[in-house]
C-alpha cells in the first residue's frame, strides 16, 4: 500500500511538472464555461448568419441544451484529449528504463499499475467533475428552473465510461510498444465497441452506452436501470483490464 | 564469504546463447571487475541477479537468497547502477532520491540525511535543478548516490564509466574506490585500465562461461610465463646474444627491437637465472634486466582470442 501512495504521488507530480494536469483541466474548464453559453448563444448566432430574408424557427434553447454540449464536448473532444495526454502511458517508462531503479529498489510492479491507473483516474475524475460543476452553475443561471432528469447518473456513466477507457490505455500501453502503440490499439478496441452494436441485443451490454445514452437519460427518455448492465460490465471490463496490465507487465522483461 | 554466487548459469536470446553454465563467486568487501567483451552477455547477468530477466536454468543467491524472477526481495541487498541510468527528468536530485528511500521503506529522516551525505559524496551537493538539464556524468553519479541509498551491501555497476569523458571517469572510480571495505562492488565493464585501477578481484567472460577468476595477482601468477626484456648497451651486442645456441630452443621466442631484446619461454625452457648466467658468460653487462608480469591487456587477450 505504502508503494502505491509513493508511485501516485510521483505521477501526480510528473502530471504537474509535465503539464498533463493543466493541459486537461484547461480543456474541461473551458467545455465547463462554454457549454451553456453556447447552448444560450446558438440561436441568436444562427438568426445573425441566416440569409436576409430568411426565416427559421429555432427553439428557444434549454438546460437540456447545455447538457448535450456537456456530454458531446466530453465524449468527442474531451476523451480524446485525455487519450492523448496519457499515452504510453507505461510503454514509455519500459522503454526508456526509468523504472528500472525503481523496481530494484523492491517498487512491486502491482503498485506501478495501481497508481498508474489511480493517478489517471484521479485527474480525469477532477477534470471531468470541475466541468460538470461549471455546466451546472453556468446552466442554472443562465436557464433557471428548466428540468434536467438524472443529471448526477448521467454524468456518473460518462465518467465510468472514462474510467473504462482509461483501463483499456494502461493495458494496451503495455501490451503494444511504444508511446503511440496504445493510443493505437485502444482506439481500435473502441472501434470493435462500436461495432457490437449491430449484434442485436448487445448494445444494452456495451460499454459504449454510457457514453451514448446520456441525454436520454437527462431528458427523461431513459431510466437509469436501462444502463445497469452496461455499466456493471464495464466494472467488471475494467477489473479485467487491469488484471491484463499487471500479468503482461509482470511478464514484461526490463 | 560470498555475497553474490551463480551457478551453472544458462541463458540465450533466441539462437543466440549467451551464458553457458555460468558459475561466479564475489566474497564480500571485494571490489569485482567482470570484464568481457561487448555483447559477452556482462549486462544479462547482472539483470538475473536483479531479477529483472528470466535464466534458463542455473541459481543465484544474494547474501544466501536466492533470487528469484519478477520478485523484488533480494534487492534490499543490492544497489544497481545501469550502463546509462536513467531518470525523471522532471525531479530534483533531491526529490529523486526521496522517492527511492520512500520506496525502499527508509524513515523520512534517514533519508534526508543519507541524500545529504551521498550528494555530497558524489559532489552533487549545491546542485538543485532538475534532472532533465544534467550532463551524462551527472546522472552517473546521481545514479551511483541512488545505488547508495539505502546502504547495500552490494553495489552492481553496469559498465559505468564507459559512456563517460575521461574526467566523468575518473570522478566515478574514486567514488567506487571511496566505498571500498563498506560496500562489495561488482563493476561490469570492458575498459580494462578501470579494472587495473580499482579492482581487487577479476573475471573474465567469454563464451558464456568465466575464462579467468581470481585477484589479479592469482591471475597473474597463474599466467606467468617466463617472459624477460633485456637492454643492451649497444645493438651489436643484443644481436649477439640473441643469436646464442642456447636460445636456439623450441618454446623460446625471441624479439630483438633496436637495444632491447624480449624473451618469451611459455614451456619454462629458460629461466632468469640461466639467462643472468648466459650473460655473465658472454661478459655482457646489460643496462636493464626486468622479469615481465603479463598485464590484464595480455591476460584478457589471450583469453579471447
Amino acid at each position: 500500500m505504502n508503494h502505491f501512495f509513493v508511485f501516485l504521488k510521483k505521477e501526480l507530480l510528473e502530471y504537474a511538472r509535465t503539464y498533463k494536469l493543466l493541459i486537461l483541466l484547461t480543456v474541461f474548464i473551458i467545455f465547463g464555461i462554454t457549454n451553456p453559453l453556447i447552448a444560450k448563444l446558438t440561436p441568436d448566432l444562427l438568426a445573425n448568419f441566416m440569409p436576409e430574408g430568411m426565416t427559421v424557427t429555432i427553439p428557444e434553447p434549454t438546460a437540456l441544451d447545455s447538457w448535450a454540449q456537456f456530454f458531446k464536448n466530453t465524449q468527442q473532444m474531451g476523451l480524446i484529449v485525455l487519450l492523448l495526454v496519457f499515452s504510453g502511458v507505461l510503454a514509455n517508462e519500459i522503454s526508456k528504463g526509468t523504472l528500472i531503479n525503481l523496481l530494484t529498489k523492491g517498487l512491486s510492479r502491482q503498485a506501478v499499475i495501481a497508481a498508474k491507473y489511480g493517478a489517471m483516474l484521479l485527474v480525469w475524475s477532477v477534470s471531468v467533475g470541475i466541468s460538470a460543476l461549471l455546466t451546472w452553475i453556468y446552466t442554472v443561471y443562465l436557464f433557471p428552473g428548466d428540468p434536467v432528469s438524472h443529471l448526477i447518473f448521467a454524468v456518473f456513466c460518462m465518467w465510468l465510461f472514462g474510467a473504462f477507457l482509461l483501463a483499456v490505455l494502461l493495458a494496451a500501453s503495455a501490451l503494444a510498444k511504444g508511446n503511440y502503440g496504445g493510443l493505437l490499439l485502444t482506439g481500435c478496441i473502441v472501434v470493435v465497441l462500436f461495432s457490437l452494436n449491430i449484434i442485436p441485443g448487445a448494445a444494452k451490454y456495451n460499454p459504449i452506452a454510457l457514453a451514448a445514452r446520456n441525454m436520454e437519460l437527462a431528458a427523461g427518455a431513459a431510466e437509469p436501470p436501462a444502463l445497469y448492465p452496461a455499466a456493471g460490465i464495464t466494472v467488471l471490463a475494467v477489473l479485467a483490464l487491469l488484471g491484463l496490465a499487471l500479468a503482461v507487465f509482470r511478464k514484461k522483461e526490463l | 564469504m560470498n555475497i553474490l554466487e551463480i551457478s551453472d548459469l544458462h541463458m540465450s536470446f533466441g539462437s543466440n546463447q549467451v551464458l553457458r553454465g555460468l558459475n561466479m563467486a564475489v566474497p564480500e568487501h571485494a571490489i569485482y571487475g567482470f570484464v568481457g567483451r561487448n555483447g559477452a552477455g556482462k549486462t544479462t547477468t547482472m539483470k538475473i541477479v536483479l531479477g529483472l530477466l528470466k535464466a534458463q536454468s542455473g541459481s543465484v543467491t544474494v547474501c544466501g537468497e536466492k533470487v528469484s524472477y519478477g520478485s523484488a526481495r533480494t534487492n534490499r541487498h543490492i544497489g544497481y547502477l545501469p550502463d546509462v541510468p536513467e531518470f525523471y527528468g522532471y525531479m530534483r536530485p533531491r526529490e529523486y532520491l526521496k522517492l527511492c528511500g520512500e520506496i525502499t521503506g527508509l524513515p523520512a529522516a534517514e533519508i534526508k540525511s543519507r541524500s545529504a551525505e551521498l550528494l555530497e559524496l558524489v559532489g552533487l551537493a549545491g546542485v538543485n535543478r532538475r534532472i532533465s538539464g544534467f550532463s551524462r556524468g551527472m546522472k552517473q553519479r546521481l545514479g551511483i548516490a541512488q545505488a547508495l541509498l539505502n546502504k547495500p551491501r552490494l553495489l552492481i555497476c553496469d559498465e559505468p564509466t564507459s559512456a563517460l569523458d575521461p574526467i566523468g571517469r575518473r570522478q566515478v572510480l574514486e567514488i567506487l574506490s571511496a566505498i571500498r571495505g563498506q560496500t562489495t562492488v561488482v563493476f561490469s565493464t570492458h575498459i580494462l585500465s578501470d579494472v587495473e585501477r580499482i579492482c581487487d578481484h577479476i573475471a573474465v567472460l567469454e563464451q558464456g562461461r568465466l575464462a579467468l577468476a581470481g585477484t589479479l595477482s592469482e591471475i597473474q601468477k597463474q599466467h606467468r610465463r617466463n617472459s624477460f626484456r633485456i637492454r643492451f648497451a649497444a645493438e651489436e651486442e643484443g644481436r649477439a646474444f640473441s643469436q646464442l645456441a642456447e636460445l636456439d630452443r623450441p618454446g623460446i621466442e625471441l624479439e630483438l627491437e633496436g637495444r632491447e631484446l624480449q624473451i618469451v619461454s611459455g614451456d619454462d625452457s629458460i629461466g632468469g637465472q640461466e639467462l643472468i648466467d648466459l650473460l655473465s658468460a658472454q661478459q655482457i653487462a646489460p643496462e636493464k634486466f626486468e622479469a615481465m608480469e603479463p598485464t590484464l591487456e595480455d591476460l584478457f587477450t589471450e583469453v579471447v582470442k
